[in-house]
């Protein structure tokens, strides 16, 4: 769709735009500029106002300052409707689809074509299926949306888009979701696009996919436009340091792991799956000993957080043993298996604070019995808030008011930070992290991951359960690579390539059950 | 810093306080509209009426009655101060079950059934105990703490099949309440516990006083002389003091609170969810039974046991006390008497003036009901700060481009002070300049639970 207007290199211009909210500038005259048929990434931590800057552009919000130009002309947008007039579409982080409506339904809705107030969807359909088919993007338009996999409601969110003849189409962080294969299958399909001429801005904080896939690149940094650069004239580490605003290490700098005695001993272990018949978890058997960090690698749904429930007792173990520091603790409470085992939960928000409560409420979580905070049966408020104090200092946890600060409010780098803190700060032999740095900016990660190296050296065994392939193989001692519920294989990170823990990710290969060289 | 802290925080504190006054007054307000709707429109009243029956409706609990030349006459009515403090007794006790339960993440809409039971077995120990060999003392001490059981073991079947079959409370609460209420016709139904020395009260029980047993006066009758008032609002007091000290100083109160604000975090951190949220219902469900007992206890109450077909209000009405004092406990004592007030209320107007009960009781209702508004109303004052805010920052912004240099970094600071304003209300969550994963996931989080 290609509009009659004369061709401007820029089809849409963001100048000067400033958006405040009480007690922060979110964009501080920041200006982007997009080409027709270019990718262009948008790159930076959290809260550097990425999501914010598109919010303007989609018509969320009405900046204080600036304006907005498609094809040179200056346009008002003042709500999502005005950017689909325009021709602007954007696949959100967190995907706005109904629930129990069916793919197809989702797809035409806000769009139906109507003959007297009746749905026409036979039209619909075939416009849909053909998109479908053009660009590859397989899927069920008679399932439900709460039946498909994430993967496929990113495609409907796509063909949402494709479906109104967008021409400017915005990713907000669409990886964040994806298997690794489903990020490839998606970076071809952003590449098909601009090849027809259609323009995309890609929200990122993934150095390695923008670097595969955009054309250009603007890092925002704490709201103010730190530049625009050609991808092909920079490196992940120029951006990363323009992004963080110092130096940051990308590689893991790590000793040699010294493994001693076995802390964790899992054998057999089966843990049913709630969703389906088969046992999630099946017959998987493996030990972390002291010093040395292990690795669950895997696609993400192959019985990794099962297993990591079952190992910490948030699920019920159908068959097989656990033994943590010579006890076994098989059928043991939460509370016992804590005694000696630390817990990152994969699921910070459900798991691992409770969202209302305080900062300082948050960091007692497992410790509020113990006598340093506990004197008959009354919380000491003064205890809690030294510590609270300490941790925050000790581990950098930042937040808007201190202890007081209602978890909630905290950004989510933040959120982890705490989580980290209270859960390194408990000094268990056993550290069972799961997905430590999702969702983080690479400042964070640098800093969880040297968290983590520092348990290992200090002779904790550390379990980690990782989706990320870079994070598998620049942080783990041994990995073992999980599919369909099973260890697959065990492979040592300094001789394995990259492509074959893939295959092994993908079921393709397998070896051992048992990893022999433990 | 900490002082800036603490001031925030009282900040919020006098924003939930100021918005229960002003629902009230509003609740008043639209109730002075309908006595003057119905007294304009009614002919056995008039204007006159109207003007009597909105001051009493402000003043009641201060009227004295009518003087020599038919005026309203106001003062301090020691009658209607006592009779409030009788009544608001076991309101305070049911406001405290439903805010214990709120405070848990539990909606306690079981204290109908709660109360009842808790009657029941009050009722039965003090009647039933002979008073001429257990001091009546001591017979009080057990039918309180007997009335105080039966209703906290009433409260723990909604835990318990919440806990462990995950059923609405809400759902097994209003199961219970009717269950207790035929429970309690078919216990009384046919025994000796029934009032056949009066011939005309034979729908009732005794009161307690046949068998001697009566609260403590503790001389409140000397100051509030006539009145009905005794011992039992200080027991309530007391009991409200000591929920609060539960709820905000113990390690008990922290896991309560902490199973009800996330349940997965909660057992994730080795808390027993289960027997907290039965614990948690069982002391809401004490706190309702305790207030039956004080009611009844009282000595000059009268229990109609053919309750099969209606509920306690008392029971119900624990859930405006509760909201209006935003479940803090505290709180609770003075929300109860308010809402007592108004039934002093409601009883001034039919006295004094020409509008019937009903009316009364429909001005009262609309009273309750607009007060329940409290929580909009504080989230009105959160939303219109925010506003100005905003506004004052963008006027403020506008003219000084060129101070953005020296104003960037510290008008810059965590981000986590942007979205602490709203505290998840207002706009869609991946907006938030702070940290949109977050905030979106909150959400999901909360679907999930």
């Amino acid at each position: 769709m290609q509009t009659e207007t004369k061709q401007t290199e820029n089809i849409i211009e963001m100048l000067h735009i400033t958006k405040e909210f009480p007690g922060i500038i979110a964009n501080d005259d920041i200006t982007l500029q997009l080409r027709r048929g270019e990718i262009h990434a948008l790159l930076g931590e959290n809260g550097a106002g990425k999501s914010t800057l598109m919010s303007v552009l989609f018509g969320l919000y009405q900046p204080e300052a600036g304006e907005i130009r498609k094809n040179g002309q200056p346009v008002k947008i003042h709500s999502p409707n005005d950017a689909t007039a325009l021709g602007i579409g954007m696949v959100h982080q967190h995907f706005k689809l109904v629930d129990v409506f069916t793919v197809l339904d989702n797809i035409i809705l806000g769009a139906e074509t109507t003959k007297l107030g009746f749905l026409q969807k036979k039209e619909a359909r075939r416009k849909v299926e053909e998109l479908s088919q053009r660009y590859g993007l397989k899927v069920d338009l008679d399932a439900r949306v709460e039946d498909i996999t994430v993967g496929m409601q990113q495609r409907v969110e796509i063909l949402k888009m494709l479906y109104r003849d967008n021409e400017i189409l915005i990713f907000d962080e669409p990886t964040a979701v994806l298997t690794p294969q489903e990020i490839e299958e998606l970076m071809a399909t952003m590449k098909e696009f601009a090849r027809e001429g259609k323009s995309i801005l890609f929200i990122s904080h993934k150095l390695n996919e923008i670097m595969e896939v955009s054309d250009r690149v603007t890092v925002l940094r704490k709201g103010k436009c730190i530049g625009t650069v050609n991808t092909c004239d920079t490196d992940k580490q120029a951006l990363s340091n323009m992004m963080v605003g110092r130096p940051v290490q990308l590689e893991v700098v790590k000793g040699e792991a010294s493994p001693g005695e076995p802390v964790l001993q899992v054998s057999g272990l089966c843990v049913r799956s709630r969703t389906h018949k088969r046992d999630a978890v099946h017959d998987v058997s493996f030990t972390v000993r002291k010093g040395e960090i292990v690795c669950i690698a895997g696609i993400d749904g192959n019985g990794q957080s099962e297993l990591v429930y079952g190992i910490t007792g948030l699920e019920k173990s159908s068959a097989g043993s656990v033994t943590l520091c010579g006890h076994d603790i098989s059928h043991a409470a939460i509370r016992q298996r804590g005694q000696d085992m630390s817990h990152i939960p994969e699921d910070r928000h459900k798991h691992g604070l409770i969202l209302d409560f305080t900062l300082e409420q948050n960091l007692v979580l497992q410790r509020f019995r113990e006598p340093q905070f506990e004197h008959l049966g009354f919380i000491k408020k003064g205890a809690v808030r030294q510590y609270a104090q300490r941790l925050i200092e000790q581990y950098d946890v930042r937040s808007g008011q201190g202890p007081v600060t209602v978890a909630r409010s905290m950004s989510g780098g933040n959120q982890q930070k705490a989580i980290i803190a209270r859960e390194i700060d408990r000094d268990k032999e056993l550290i069972v992290a799961v997905q430590p740095t999702r969702g983080l900016d690479v400042g964070a990660i640098e800093y969880i991951h040297k968290q983590l190296v520092a348990e290992r050296d200090k002779g904790r065994a550390v379990l980690l359960v990782s989706l990320e392939l870079e994070e598998v193989m620049s942080l783990s001692d041994r990995i073992l690579v999980m599919y369909e519920g099973e260890i697959v294989g065990e492979l040592d990170p300094k001789t394995a390539t990259v492509q074959e823990l893939g295959l092994y990710m993908a079921g393709a290969k397998r070896t051992t059950k048992e990893g022999e060289g433990a | 810093m900490n002082q800036r802290l603490s001031q925030l925080w009282q900040r919020d504190a006098t924003k939930t306080v100021l918005a229960s006054l002003v629902s009230i007054l509003i609740g008043m307000a639209v109730g002075g509209v309908i006595i003057f709707i119905v007294g304009m429109t009614n002919p056995s009243l008039g204007p006159a009426s109207v003007w009597e029956g909105i001051r009493l409706a402000f003043l009641g609990l201060f009227s004295t009655g009518r003087d020599a030349a038919g005026g309203l006459t106001f003062g301090f009515n020691p009658v209607n101060m006592g009779d409030m403090l009788f009544r608001a007794t076991p309101l305070i006790l049911t406001g405290l079950s439903v805010a214990v339960a709120f405070k848990t993440g539990l909606f306690n809409i079981g204290a109908p059934g709660q109360y009842l039971m808790g009657t029941a077995v009050t009722l039965m120990l003090a009647l039933g105990i002979p008073s001429e060999t257990v001091p009546t003392a001591l017979i009080w001490v057990i039918a309180f703490l007997g009335g105080t059981l039966a209703g906290a073991l009433w409260g723990c079947i909604p835990g318990l099949v919440k806990a462990f079959l995950n059923i609405n409370e809400v759902l097994a609460c209003i199961m219970t309440n009717w269950i207790a209420a035929n429970l309690v016709t078919w216990m009384f139904d046919g025994s000796d516990f029934r009032n056949l020395v009066e011939n005309t009260k034979s729908g009732y029980i005794y009161k307690t006083s046949y068998n001697g047993v009566e609260t403590a006066k503790l001389g409140l009758d000397q100051i509030f002389p006539n009145s009905q008032v005794n011992g039992g609002i200080v027991v309530a007091i007391v009991i409200a003091i000591l929920v609060w000290v539960l709820m905000s100083k113990t390690t008990l109160g922290y896991q309560l609170k902490a199973c009800g604000a996330n349940r997965h975090a909660a057992r994730y951190a080795g808390i027993a969810d289960k027997r907290n949220i039965v614990l948690s219902m069982a002391i809401a469900g004490g706190l309702s039974g305790a207030g039956a007992a004080l009611y009844y206890l009282s000595g000059n109450t009268e229990f109609f046991w053919s309750t099969y077909q209606t509920l306690p209000a008392i029971g119900f009405n624990g859930i405006p006390v509760a909201l209006l004092a935003a479940s803090n406990p505290i709180g609770v004592v003075f929300t109860g008497c308010f809402m007592s007030m108004l039934d002093i209320v409601g009883q001034q107007i039919t006295n004094l003036t020409a509008y019937n009960e009903y009316i009364a009781d429909i001005i009262i209702a609309v009273i309750v009901y607009l007060s329940a508004f409290s929580l909009v109303i504080k989230m009105l004052f959160s939303w219109r700060r925010k506003r100005r805010a905003e506004e004052e920052n963008a006027n403020a912004e506008e003219p000084g481009d060129g101070e953005e240099g020296s104003g960037g970094p510290a008008a810059a600071p965590l981000p986590a002070d942007a979205p602490a304003e709203d505290g998840g209300a207002g706009a869609p969550p991946e907006d938030r300049p702070g940290d949109a994963p977050g905030a979106e996931e909150t959400g999901k989080g909360g679907e999930r639970a």
